[in-house]
């Protein structure tokens, strides 16, 4: 295959906050080829937005990128180095924050955000934040980009888009709001558009919509995507290849159908299982127990024992790092999952866990029953 | 509707609200005990000089037939006659409107000029020193009294420094042969201008501290918006960031403070102006009523009541001007 556009190796991206370090992003490596769509799945709270952020390098203090390389287009988005005494220094080839600014952001590697409300500006028309963002980005003169602007929005299907270049956010709807981000991203004509669960806010015929077209305008221009989501039928629809996150951690990597029909990784069959389906009722919802335990302190060994079903004694001690699992010859299939034989520390041998993700209904059950 | 019609038809809803003003001080100006009449003649008068007072400011007629002569009055421009000073109404107030108003609008002036930029940085800078510096300087400035802010300046920079006079105001505009000292115009606005500045600055600190208190909190929210997570994604620089993005959404709140506190600074003007002894609305105001002045009282009611309906038509009108998602009120 040929040189990825994107590289991320071992990123992590920690808050320091008064109640001690947030590992939100903890070691992710992915990387997205030229043309494709890699989706990011996870639950609320798995890392996923710290992730993109962690890309552009927006992160907002406490948050700090603490280790890692992203490399885009053979340059040094983020990379790390030891000086003479050990400490930890950006290398030298690492772009400033000067040129993150003017020739990163927006120009390569353009955003579309989750909420389409908040995103844009209320008191700009729609047109002049359209305008200004490809100014900017794309060295136009200001004639030229409302051109670009009134067409773009033309292409995201916005009806009238002279008249509606000249209208303020409130005068749009959700769907709408979110075709001029998407209008915004594409024409500042990068080569990679980050998109943060753009469709999540929008009711689902609406989504349905957005995303036929960006399929169809992401064909047209030949950009890459990275798509993150919580939906799994979102990645179904969109995605080339998937990286399922988990509390930090990147925990299945796989093309999007191995991802389905080859699905390795405990976390990302419940993930599977717990999309609502039209043949079942409310009841035969099959959701995942328990919550998310906190970043600020994950569980040791795999964080998902706590609530994986196949858990076992020896989840708890060993943290697995994901592994390519596929037959050769097989696009890559990564899982950190210990139940494999590539892993071979002992799963079969091992008991599964006592405790309340297993046992607690029934040993509730005896303690009732010795009182008595 | 289109802002010139909006503002036209904000300016027509003030009249009710003028109306209700003059009733309200008309009745209330009336029921305090006492007589201006004897008040002017002291307390054995002969009876036939107080009625030929009584009939000369119409004080003979019932109640309800003065209210109304007023208010045809007012709706002509006449504000009637002063008794104490026995010149008419109107007269008295343009010689000392335009006094309090400069006195007014320079105390803005200084608190909008020094408030936003101090608000901003401190934004900006969120706990850091220059935050803490201009958050300490604004809880001050809110909670002290102007009259001892003005007292302090007067002791400081007018008897100890002698950098500036401690009393009386000298209009800009004034004839330079009534000014002593001044030959010329440009002598006359130096002279002005070094009267004006320690009324102002004492009139404008509790106006500035308001203002950066708002402008802060404003700027510290519209900071985190996603609007302007989106601005710094698609590399737009921090300067036009901070300069634009941000702070156009968060001069809304500042505009309704600047507003309101046309209202407080009127009370402050007439503290002001006793402090520094200047001959405004806020002086006249306070003889109006330790002589019973009955059109004198409504006269300068009137007036403060004129200007803060103005205030709020402006604060309105501005407010619509920078918020497209306010409607004209024809929704």
């Amino acid at each position: 295959m040929s040189e990825p556009l994107l590289s991320v190796e071992n990123l992590k991206t920690q808050f320091f906050t008064e109640d001690g370090t947030v590992r939100a992003v903890d070691g992710i490596s992915f990387d997205v080829h030229e043309g494709e769509i890699v989706g990011l799945v996870g639950e609320s709270g798995a890392g996923k937005s710290v992730a993109t952020s962690s890309l552009l390098r927006l992160v907002e203090s406490p948050g700090e990128i603490v280790g890692g390389e992203i490399t885009f287009k053979g340059r040094t988005l983020f990379g790390l180095e030891e000086d003479a005494n050990g400490e930890l220094r950006p290398r030298d080839d690492m772009l400033s924050e000067e040129e993150m600014r003017r020739e990163i952001r927006g120009r390569e590697i353009a955003i579309i955000f989750q909420d389409p409300m908040e995103s844009l500006n209320p008191v700009f028309t729609v047109g002049g934040q359209l305008r200004e963002f490809i100014e900017l980005n794309r060295d136009l003169s200001e004639k030229e980009a409302k051109r670009e602007a009134i067409d773009m929005l033309r292409e995201v299907g916005i009806p009238a888009p002279e008249t509606r270049y000249d209208e303020y956010p409130h005068q749009f709807s959700g769907g709408m709001r979110q075709r001029v981000l998407i209008a915004m991203a594409l024409a500042c004509q990068p080569d990679l558009i980050i998109a943060d669960e753009p469709t999540t806010a929008l009711d689902v015929t609406v989504e349905g919509q957005i995303l036929e077209m960006v399929k169809e305008l992401q064909t047209k221009y030949d950009t890459s995507f990275i798509w993150v989501t919580h939906d799994m039928s979102v990645v179904a629809e969109i995605c080339d290849r998937v990286n399922v996150m988990y509390l930090g951690e990147i925990i299945e990597h796989a093309t999007v159908d191995d991802l389905f029909y080859d699905t390795k990784h405990p976390y990302t069959r419940a993930l599977l299982d717990s999309m609502p389906r039209p043949d079942e009722t409310v009841h035969e919802l099959n959701p995942i127990e328990g919550v998310m335990p906190e970043a600020i302190d994950p569980p040791a060994g795999c964080r998902f024992h706590s609530r994986c079903p196949d858990a076992r004694e020896v989840c708890r001690e060993v943290h697995p790092e994901p592994r390519d699992l596929a037959d050769e010859g097989e696009p890559t299939h990564r899982a950190a999952c210990v139940k494999y034989d590539a892993f071979d520390v002992g799963y079969d041998e091992s008991r599964p866990i006592e405790g309340d993700a297993a046992g607690g209904f029934g040993a509730g059950l005896t303690r009732t029953g010795g009182e008595e | 509707m289109s802002l010139l019609r909006y503002t036209l038809w904000r300016l027509a809803q003030a009249i009710p609200v003028l109306i209700g003003i003059v009733t309200i001080t008309f009745f209330l100006a009336n029921q305090i005990p006492g007589d201006p009449v004897e008040i002017m003649l002291g307390a054995t008068p002969a009876q036939e000089q107080v009625e030929a007072i009584r009939a000369r400011y119409g004080l003979d007629r019932p109640i309800h037939v003065r209210y109304l002569t007023y208010l045809s009055g007012v709706a002509t421009g006449d504000l009637g006659l002063s008794i104490y000073y026995d010149r008419p109404v109107l007269e008295m107030i343009l010689l000392r409107l335009p006094v309090t108003l400069l006195l007014m609008l320079s105390a803005f002036a200084f608190a909008i000029v020094t408030a936003i930029p101090l608000g901003v940085i401190s934004a900006k800078r969120r706990n850091e020193p220059a935050d803490h510096v201009s958050r300490i300087v604004s809880l001050i400035g809110v909670s002290t009294p102007s009259f001892w802010i003005g007292l302090v300046l007067i002791i400081v920079f007018a008897f100890h420094l002698g950098w500036f006079p401690a009393r009386g105001l000298i209009l800009p505009w004034a004839d330079p042969a009534d000014v002593r000292g001044a030959a010329t115009r440009l002598e006359v606005i130096r002279q002005s201008a070094h009267h004006l500045f320690l009324p102002m600055i004492s009139l404008g600190t509790l106006q500035m501290a308001q203002i950066t208190r708002i402008e802060r909190s404003s700027m510290v929210d519209s900071l985190q918006g996603e609007y302007v997570t989106l601005a710094r994604a698609y590399g737009v620089p921090e300067s036009t960031i901070v300069r634009k993005h941000a702070f156009q959404v968060a001069q809304l709140p500042v505009i309704t403070i600047i507003g309101l506190g046309l209202s407080t600074a009127l009370g402050g003007a007439v503290l002001t102006e006793t402090v520094f002894e200047i001959q405004g609305m806020g002086r006249l105001i306070i003889t109006a009523i330790n002589n019973q002045d009955y059109e004198l009282i409504m006269g300068t009611t009137l007036v403060f009541g004129f200007v803060y309906v103005i205030g709020v038509i402006i604060t309105d009108v501005t407010y619509s001007y920078l918020d497209p998602r306010v409607t004209y009120g024809d929704d």
